[in-house]
């Protein structure tokens, strides 16, 4: 047993005792680059604060219509068949922009002291296009009550205008 | 693939039919409905075995227990009027003898069960009234020739092996109340002459006797022979109402010393006869009983005749030892039996029901209770005291109510109920007596007999309603019209529906009822005034106040009248006359069948969903009039026509024609449809036409209806099928609101009443799929009549003569009343109860696991609460 313990032991080894020319000084340990950090420092620094700010702001934007790709394809995987599972994936599909658009604001707080109206503009944007996608879901599974059928239960009977009374003489 | 396609077509058949039967369960029989038998004006009647044996002009041999009202057996015979009971006979079993003028069939029948026995039918050529008597086991017919020769046949009673028969000549022999049997005689009087002859024996010996010498009165008068059963062989000999008993025997005849009335009869040794007691204001009838030989009277009994029943005469009577039983009828067909000596009576069925000429469903009044709960929010002023001392009063009545259990119900528990299924249904009888019934007992409310009173051409009355009882504390207010049975002349009568009240009786007017028709709008009392059209064409409204109501709508009030070739549609003016208008003339066919739609009916949905979700509008015309009329025809033998008229107009909107069709037709006009069955003389079978009428895909006007506002026909959809059944009677269920599906409700020959979903009949559409997606059921010739669509189930209805219709105030539901010889009341929900919950339904268990979560969410919370605050601690 011990045997095999030194065997494993001797297989690999870190030496630290190893002669060394003093005068060569220590090597930087590794991934230590002497000239590195200040340049890349300079590079930092003159990058502007708001230019990423703005960048950052543009990803929040366009986040809606990315997803629009995506929703497509939940679309197209969720059939015509009105049933609990497509109902569900419209629901979210509809309600998801909904609440996106009504906390536009809160999710462009975090850009602090920045007016980004292009951005919030581009992004209810990509919002409504979604909810018009869910629309346009909804109209292909018979959800929306565009025909007149849908509104046959309200229509109210006519009013008479004539009256009429009789039948076979009593005579 | 036919193949596939029938089962698939059987499968959905078979879904749809499960779904669309509404059969009841065997514990449900008698739970919402009731039937009630009748047998119809008693003609003979026999005590036979402790039993009754009548025949009744229905036809209808029957069997009475005596000791309670109940029907022991009942055997309708042909149809009446042509057929009538011509004798009965009670020996060993019974004999009756029933037919029309020329065809008799002869039966016996069972006493204990009325089975039938044996039966065997004859045919003469004569067709005038004859007579019938039995003599041991020959059964004799006579048939008198008026004036010239009587024909006496003689047939063996058990085969029907004809005997001798002979005639006799006789110039005396006269008709129906000439003459007179008096076994084993044939008497007839004439020219103040008595003429006997023996009918049994083969001497054609003709007796006769001056009618003067035998009564010792100087006139003779107006005389009439009644059959008389006695001891023996005698008549009755009729002056006026005074009766003498003629005894005959042999060679001579002799008259007996005292006189009786002409409804006296005879059982063992004593005549009991029926008088008016004008001593007791309490029993106006007293039974007088006279000694046959010497006509001294035995006893006179005061009997307690119900109030209300119409005057009584007797039918039969039956003795056994002292006590005798006298079965009573009276002018209004009730029956009645009375036991004597104590004149008390044991039983009273009212028979005038099995002759029902008009109908109408009535919802009760709102209970005291609520109607001071009604109050509060309408009439108590602002006054605080005023308001508390009213509320204080209500809730002490509700508080009183709760304790004693609901005694402040007004007038004997007739109030409403949550869902309207609780009605008094009012039927007015042929002879002129109106009755109440309550819909969930099947019991008699009230009833009230008009004296003098037919119905209109001998089949209707009219019951109009002008107030419904939703308007307490106003009572409601219902009016019937019908004829005098003297003049013709129009008789109202105008009364309280619920208590059967009629504070100013009856109203016999001068001029004679050509139409009558209720106004659509109320006056300031919430009544609806009656317009009537006299035979001279002059406009009469009942009650005078509502002329004002009814000249302010004469623009847009029309009347149509029918007679038996000529339609005619007439306008009021704004003086109150009418003028005609427009006039179809049916020409040389034969009016069968009409049709109009219920006033009381509303449509809910205005137009029918195509499958690609437009909408295809109805045509609802409510002032459309279905026709039948039949013609012969030299190739076709009959043809059938049926028209659509816009009453209104006069417009013709629709008429087609069926070949080789015959009656009896049947019409039933509802919503935008029309539903006739007639015979198929080709195919010999009954078949059933759908139509439906459609304005297109379109509506022209939305908001209001009006027949002059045609733009074009409207489109007619059709679909005939195959009816398996003989119907006798048809109509449709009505709801609330419309909004439930419709039955057609067809009464069978066979007794039976069966409910067809409209959807069955429903036209399909040539172009679009049908499909169980479309709830559409593919077309099927023969409409399936599965057992469980009877609504009546075991209990068959003796010759159905109409079915009522009314909704409840469940929209699911409408009240059905079947009616002819028997009547039968249900309840009919075509779409399902869908509005209450199942009888079945488990109000426990739903409460009990309700309490049982709410417990066990405290218990867990208040241990939660405990285990928190136990860890904390640790």
């Amino acid at each position: 047993m011990s045997t095999k313990h030194q065997n494993k032991r001797l297989k690999w080894s870190l030496d630290t005792v190893r002669n060394r020319n003093p005068a060569e000084g220590l090597p930087g340990p590794p991934a230590y680059n002497v000239s590195g950090p200040a340049s890349s420092f300079e590079v930092s620094r003159s990058t502007d604060v708001g230019h990423l700010i703005t960048k950052k702001s543009w990803d929040l934007a366009l986040a809606p219509l990315k997803q629009v790709p995506m929703n497509l394809f939940i679309m197209y995987m969720a059939g015509n068949s009105v049933s609990i599972f497509p109902i569900m994936m419209v629901g979210m599909l509809l309600m998801r922009p909904i609440q996106a658009i009504w906390s536009t604001k809160s999710t462009f707080k975090m850009l602090e002291n920045t007016s980004a109206f292009g951005q919030m503009f581009v992004y209810v944007l990509g919002n409504f296009i979604n909810i018009g996608l869910a629309l346009y879901k909804c109209k292909s599974m018979g959800l929306l009550p565009t025909h007149p059928s849908d509104w046959l239960a309200f229509v109210e009977p006519p009013v008479r205008l004539e009256f009429l009374g009789g039948g076979v003489t009593l005579l | 693939m036919a193949n596939f396609r029938s089962i698939i077509a059987t499968i959905s058949l078979t879904i749809f039919s499960i779904n669309f039967s509404n059969a009841i369960y065997e514990d449900q029989v008698g739970k919402f409905d009731w039937k009630r038998s009748f047998i119809g004006k008693v003609k003979h009647a026999r005590f036979h075995h402790k039993r009754l044996i009548v025949t009744t002009q229905e036809n209808v041999i029957a069997s009475l227990s005596l000791k309670s009202d109940q029907i022991l057996w009942r055997q309708q015979l042909e149809s009446p009027p042509d057929h009538q009971p011509q004798l009965l006979h009670a020996d060993r079993d019974i004999i009756s003898v029933s037919g029309s003028k020329n065809s008799f069939y002869v039966r016996a029948w069972d006493t204990p069960t009325g089975s039938l026995l044996w039966e065997w039918s004859t045919v003469t050529e004569r067709n005038v009234d004859s007579f019938w008597a039995v003599n041991g086991e020959i059964l004799i017919h006579i048939v008198p020739i008026p004036g010239s020769h009587m024909e006496v046949a003689h047939y063996d009673v058990k085969t029907g092996e004809s005997g001798k028969s002979r005639k006799i000549d006789a110039t005396w022999v006269g008709g129906w109340n000439k003459c007179a049997t008096a076994n084993p005689y044939f008497v007839c009087i004439s020219n103040g002459q008595l003429f006997w002859v023996d009918i049994v024996s083969d001497e054609s010996k003709v007796s006769s006797h001056s009618i003067q010498a035998l009564t010792g009165e100087a006139d003779p008068g107006n005389l009439q022979l009644m059959e008389f059963e006695g001891p023996k062989p005698g008549v009755l000999l009729l002056r006026g109402a005074n009766a003498r008993l003629v005894e005959i025997e042999g060679g001579s005849v002799r008259a007996l010393s005292y006189s009786l009335l002409p409804n006296a009869i005879c059982v063992e040794n004593s005549i009991f006869q029926l008088e008016a007691n004008l001593d007791n204001p309490e029993k106006l009838i007293r039974v007088k009983s006279k000694n046959l030989l010497t006509g001294h009277d035995e006893m006179s009994v005061e009997i307690d005749y119900p109030l209300g029943l119409g005057g009584p005469y007797i039918v039969s009577g039956e003795c056994r030892g002292a006590i005798c039983d006298l079965l009573l009828s009276s002018t209004d067909n009730a029956l009645t039996l009375v036991r004597l000596p104590e004149g008390k009576v044991i039983w009273t069925r009212e028979e005038a029901l099995s002759d029902i000429v008009a109908v109408e469903f009535f919802e009760l009044p709102v209970s005291e209770l609520d109607v001071s709960i009604e109050n509060e929010f309408t009439t108590s002023s602002n006054d605080v005291i005023n308001m508390l001392s009213h509320r204080l009063s209500t809730q002490t009545k509700q508080l009183y109510s709760l304790v004693l259990g609901g005694q402040l119900m007004a007038n004997n528990g007739l109030v409403r109920d949550d869902f309207g299924l609780h009605k008094i249904i009012v039927v007015a009888t042929s002879v002129g007596k109106l009755f109440g019934i309550d819909t969930l007992t099947g019991s008699i409310v009230w009833s009230y007999r008009l004296p003098n009173v037919k119905p209109f051409n001998d089949v209707t009355m009219m019951l109009l309603v002008q107030r419904t009882a939703r308007y307490s504390p106003l009572p409601a207010q219902c009016l019937l019209l019908a004829q005098d049975a003297n003049s013709g002349a129009g008789v109202i009568f105008k009364f309280d529906p619920i208590s059967g009240d009629s504070p100013r009786g009856i109203e016999r007017l001068s001029y004679k009822i050509k139409q009558a028709m209720l106004l659509p709008s109320e006056d300031e009392n919430h009544l609806k005034p009656v317009l009537v059209v006299a035979s001279d064409n002059s406009l009469h409204v009942y009650p005078d106040d509502g002329r004002k109501i009814a000249e302010k709508h004469a623009e847009m009030t029309f009347v149509y009248t029918i007679d038996s070739t000529l339609l005619r549609g007439y306008k009021l003016t704004p003086n109150l006359s009418i003028g005609q208008v427009w006039e179809v003339n049916l020409g040389p066919s034969k009016l069968v069948a009409i049709s109009t739609r219920p006033v009381s009916e509303r449509v809910h949905s205005q137009g029918r969903v195509l499958p690609d979700r437009s909408v295809y509008y109805k045509y609802v015309n409510p002032n459309l009039i279905a026709l039948a009329t039949l013609i012969d025809d030299p190739v076709h033998k009959h043809v059938l026509s049926i028209l659509l008229v816009d009453g209104v107009t006069g417009l013709v909107l629709y008429s087609t024609s069926h070949k080789r069709a015959n009656g009896p037709v049947h019409l039933v006009h509802s919503e935008n449809w029309l539903v006739y069955t007639f015979f198929n003389e080709r195919f010999r079978r009954n078949e059933i036409v759908a139509a439906e009428l459609y304005e297109g895909g379109t509506q022209s006007n939305s908001t209001a209806f009006s027949s002059f506002g045609l733009s074009q026909l409207p489109h007619v959809q059709t679909q005939s099928y195959i009816l398996p059944a003989n119907p006798v009677s048809m109509a449709v269920t009505l709801t609330e609101r419309g909004i439930t599906n419709k039955f057609l409700l067809v009464g069978m020959t066979s007794g039976g009443v069966v409910e067809i979903p409209w959807i069955l009949l429903q036209p399909r559409f040539a172009d679009i799929p049908c499909g169980p997606e479309e709830s559409c059921i593919p077309y099927m010739p023969e409409i399936p009549l599965p057992a469980e669509a009877t609504i009546n189930y075991n209990q068959s209805l003796g010759r159905i003569r109409g079915i009522e219709v009314a909704p409840a105030r469940l929209e699911s539901t409408s009240h059905v009343l079947v009616y002819g010889l028997d009547l039968f009341y249900t309840r009919v929900a075509p779409s399902k109860t869908f509005d209450v919950l199942k009888e079945d339904f488990d109000h426990r268990l739903i409460v009990l696991v309700l309490s049982g979560l709410i417990i066990a969410c405290y218990v867990t919370k208040y241990m939660a609460s405990r285990k928190l605050l136990r860890q904390s601690w640790k």
